[in-house]
């Protein structure tokens, strides 16, 4: 006979159970239920007594089934775990158990089933685990593994990331001891050593790069971080951690090594070299720039633009190439600078600029290279001189020999057409006549040649030394030698000189061009008027000007001024004249570094000017 | 004996123009031969016998390195000068000088007169050749 639960309604024992607890029948239907319980599961709306108990279980259902049908035969049950939803919607986690439910009889009549809210637990649960995956997931990414050192136990224990960062396996038995040898001989070992027994002694903590080796005689960059900890004052252990950073160390030493090659390299480079930001602004600047710029060193051109340096000139004209290469991204390449600094020292260069330009194609900066050409152009500057002097010398030389050969082939050319008609000259006159023009011609060479050889003589004693000439007393001595001529042409000279002035010369040219000029001043008066000669001189610095004026002819210098001093050139009816005289002045004024230059009017006078300049 | 009504020679140097001359009497006959010292004295005569209406020179030997007007400042006046007929004009010089040959290239461009270059010394047969009106 199946024993039936006497059924207890309103059971006020029952009802104040702590504990969420409900009996059921043999048929597993609520016989009793306490108030948690149903608070936990109850819904108003229909009868609980006498309700399954399954309707109140989800997914667990089939498994409690069976779990309470041995529960009928004495057994208890197990317990499930199952999620239930209240009436707000949140999670819930119960915990289901039962136990047979006996009569006095120690008949079984049911079972008795309570419910215990799992639900913070189960989320405690979750993420300690969650938290577990991290910090492993953490250090294995990161390379750190941790440690701890119980002091009472005098037990070291590692985690597995520890051993593998030290390359043992699971079952090595790290002591204090051991952990030490594994450090390297040297700063490593020492440094640990110290801090770890200062960390026991002092209670400080500790972060140290260091060096360890591996028992496979590898050697490893590690961090190794760790304090000590105390329970009321007393020191009971050491935690810490160790960072595996070999890599990061490596590639850190490899970059500065590679930095510290190349900023040897920019800086003992023999060429300006600077880095310049988007702003102008200089980022990097080598020795030779620093140097360039009056820089002690690259902290004060860093962060300054050229505008800190340079006139505003160059300033506006570097700035002006750099917003070029920046927005065209196309560099300059060798091309030429000139650059004027604040000072006003003034450097050429041949520069170089070339954008850096980022990944979205847009340029950050630039890198400047300059290479200082000043002293190659002013070596350009004194080569170009020496050719135009060259040049200049190479024309007058050929000129000369067109004019030595113009000469002597008119002479030659009349000796062999004289002699021709000589040879076949019937009349006795007319050879005396023809013997007279030989002879005439015969002159006329000896002069010409005396006149080239005077002209050689001149040129080829160019470096003739010089000696200081007292100009009055050269021209004291012309006069005196010229007396004659002036009194016959009633010419007055008017001499300013000053009795001390002296000027580098050979005073025989000195002489022989104040002859040329008072005797040509004479030659070409004026049929108006008696000569007047004014002879002056003007000493400004280094400079000293001779001047010769007289009221004679004049010239016009728009016709003949290039041809003035040149050889056999004459420019009035003067039978005198045979255009030697000015060509030999002034080849005599040049053979002294002195240049001449004239001024003229028809009718009314010449000025001849002719100055030294002591630096030349 | 070829014929010629007038000539000139401009030339500074007077052997030269002597040579010239006694030239001339073995190979043309020529009433009217006149010399001039420089290129001006010659162009003032032309210009005269052109107002004058007389007849200007048919043969012109030029000098070029001359005082006051040298051969080359002559021609440029020269060939300016409003005359109908063509005259031959003969340059007698010495210089080997490029720069001459180059103007006188030039001139020979620029007019319609004939213009011939000549080194000295001058030789009777070349005389002959180069004296004949134009």
């Amino acid at each position: 006979m199946l024993k039936e639960p006497r059924i207890l309604a309103g059971n006020y024992l029952i009802k104040q159970l702590p504990t969420a607890t409900v009996f059921l029948n043999r048929k597993f239907e609520i016989v009793h239920a306490s108030d948690t319980w149903i608070s936990y599961f109850y819904v108003k709306d229909h009868d609980l007594i006498g309700t399954s108990i399954f309707q109140f279980l989800g997914c667990a259902k089939q498994e409690w089934r069976l779990a309470l049908g041995k529960c009928l035969k004495g057994a208890p049950t197990k317990t499930v775990k199952e999620c239930h939803l209240d009436e707000l919607g949140n999670e819930k986690w119960f915990q289901w158990s039962a136990i047979p439910w006996y009569d006095e009889e120690e008949n079984i009549v049911g079972v008795i089933v309570q419910n215990e809210d799992v639900t913070e637990k189960m989320n405690n649960d979750l993420s300690l685990e969650k938290l577990h995956i991290v910090i492993r997931e953490q250090s294995e990414i990161a390379k750190i593994g941790n440690w701890e050192y119980s002091a009472s136990k005098d037990k070291l224990s590692w985690c597995d990331m520890t051993r593998k960062i030290h390359g043992v396996s699971t079952d090595f038995v790290p002591t204090l001891e051991k952990v030490i040898d594994f450090y390297k001989t040297g700063y490593s070992k020492n440094t640990i050593s110290m801090v770890v027994n200062r960390a026991i002694s002092e209670g400080t903590s500790w972060r140290e790069k260091l060096q360890i080796v591996t028992p496979k005689g590898a050697e490893k960059w590690i961090i190794a971080a760790g304090k000590p900890i105390f329970k009321n004052e007393e020191f009971v252990g050491l935690i810490g951690t160790y960072q595996d950073v070999n890599d990061e160390v490596l590639t850190d030493m490899r970059t500065r090594e590679n930095e510290k090659l190349l900023k040897t390299l920019i800086d003992h480079l023999p060429l300006n070299v600077f880095i310049k930001d988007s702003q102008f602004r200089k980022i990097l600047a080598n020795k030779a720039e620093c140097d360039y710029l009056g820089a002690n060193g690259p902290e004060e051109v860093i962060g300054k633009t050229d505008e800190d340096f340079y006139d505003k000139e160059t300033a506006r004209a570097t700035r002006k190439d750099d917003l070029d290469v920046m927005t065209l991204l196309k560099p300059i390449l060798g091309e030429e600078r000139t650059s004027i600094k604040k000072g006003g020292e003034k450097v050429s260069f041949l520069t170089s600029k070339i954008p850096l330009i980022a990944d979205d194609g847009s340029a950050y900066g630039l890198v400047g290279i300059s290479m200082d050409i000043t002293g190659l152009k002013q070596k350009e500057e004194e080569l170009m001189d020496l050719i135009n002097v060259t040049s200049l010398q190479n024309k007058k030389l050929i000129n000369f020999a067109h004019i030595v050969s113009h000469n002597l082939r008119s002479h030659a050319a009349n000796f062999s057409m004289l002699l021709d008609f000589l040879v076949s000259e019937k009349d006795e006159e007319e050879k005396r006549n023809i013997i007279e023009m030989l002879l005439g011609a015969s002159d006329n060479l000896m002069e010409t040649l005396d006149n080239l050889n005077e002209v050689v003589a001149i040129r080829t004693n160019v470096n003739r030394e010089m000696e200081a000439v007292n100009i009055n007393g050269r021209i004291r001595s012309v006069l005196q030698g010229l007396s004659s001529l002036i009194k016959e042409n009633n010419a007055t000279i008017e001499n300013t000189v000053p009795d001390d002035l002296c000027i580098e010369g050979v005073p025989a040219y000195i002489e022989s061009i104040f002859i040329n000029l008072i005797t040509n001043a004479i030659k070409y008066r004026s049929p108006n008027r008696d000569p007047k000669i004014k002879i002056s001189a003007v000493k400004e610095n280094d400079r000293t000007l001779l001047r010769v004026a007289d009221n004679g002819l004049g010239i016009d210098l728009k016709k003949y001024g290039d041809k003035l001093f040149g050889m056999y050139k004459t420019f009035h009816d003067n039978k005198d004249a045979k255009g030697i005289g000015l060509y030999i002045t002034k080849n005599q004024i040049e053979a002294m570094n002195g240049k001449v230059k004239t001024f003229s009017e028809v009718g009314k006078g010449t000025t001849f000017n002719i100055s030294f300049d002591e630096k030349n | 004996m070829k014929r010629i009504d007038s000539i000139f020679i401009v030339d500074d140097d007077p052997i030269t123009v002597f040579g010239i001359r006694k030239m001339l009497d073995f190979v043309v006959e020529c009433r009217d031969i006149s010399s001039y010292k420089n290129g001006k004295l010659a162009l003032d005569q032309i210009h005269q016998r052109l107002e004058a209406n007389e007849q200007v020179p048919d043969v012109i030997f030029l000098d070029i390195n001359m005082p006051i007007m040298d051969g080359w400042q002559f021609l440029e006046e020269f060939i300016r000068l409003p005359i109908h007929k063509k005259i031959r004009i003969n340059i007698i010089t010495s210089s080997i000088d490029d720069l001459d040959q180059k103007n006188w290239m030039r001139y020979k461009s620029m007019t319609e007169h004939p213009i011939s270059f000549n080194n000295k010394p001058l030789k009777k047969h070349e005389i002959a050749e180069i004296t004949k009106a134009a």
